[in-house]
């Protein structure tokens, strides 16, 4: 239980590690919030399983599920807003990056 | 010898940093919104890594309401740019 325990919250790092290196690498800000998005709600839900294996008791990991469901709900809620505040701004993607 | 939550939680600070590092540098306001989105998720999971590290189910109660939260904030943020500050 210990070893899939830390493997879990080890994916969930490498998902995490995998949204912020998708900060970095996409040149617009709609393919950034593509990857971003999706990925870090995934590396939550590992973690969060991967921690509540190990929970000392039933309240614990009742909680961390509340906060795995929350996070699940309001996540792509706020990618959605902010998406939809850029695009009703006029913010549009740059030509000469789409041609690269 | 460290712990192994120890290292965790310190891969977790350095991905923060390079969010909050990205925050600052990010050319137009919806890339900041964005760095803080992730960025309270980050903080959602070291909250959570904490409460086992201690054995103690307080800071989970706080990680909720960081939750909603940040839910809050973003959302109201992104809608006052929207409508150009006429909420």
């Amino acid at each position: 239980m210990e070893i899939l325990s830390g493997a879990l919250v080890i994916a969930g790092l490498v998902f995490a590690l995998l949204g912020v290196i998708g900060l970095y690498r996409y040149p617009d800000f709609y393919f950034r919030i593509l990857v971003t998005a999706n990925i870090d709600s995934a590396g939550l839900l590992l973690l969060a399983v991967g921690i509540a294996l190990q929970s000392p008791t039933a309240a614990f990991g009742l909680k961390i599920a509340i906060i795995t469901v929350l996070a699940l709900i309001t996540s792509p809620l706020s990618a959605h807003a902010i998406l939809r505040s850029a695009r009703d701004t006029g913010y549009r993607i740059r030509q000469e990056e789409r041609d690269d | 010898m460290m712990d192994f939550h120890t290292v965790i939680l310190m891969v977790i600070g350095a991905l923060a940093l390079a969010d909050i590092v990205r925050m600052v540098a990010g050319p137009t306001i919806f890339d900041r919104l964005l760095c803080f989105n992730v960025l309270s998720i980050k903080v959602v999971m070291a909250m959570t890594l904490y409460a086992l590290m201690t054995n103690q189910s307080y800071m989970l109660d706080i990680a909720i309401c960081y939750t909603l939260l940040s839910f809050v904030s973003t959302v109201l943020i992104a809608q006052f740019i929207r409508t150009r500050g006429m909420l």
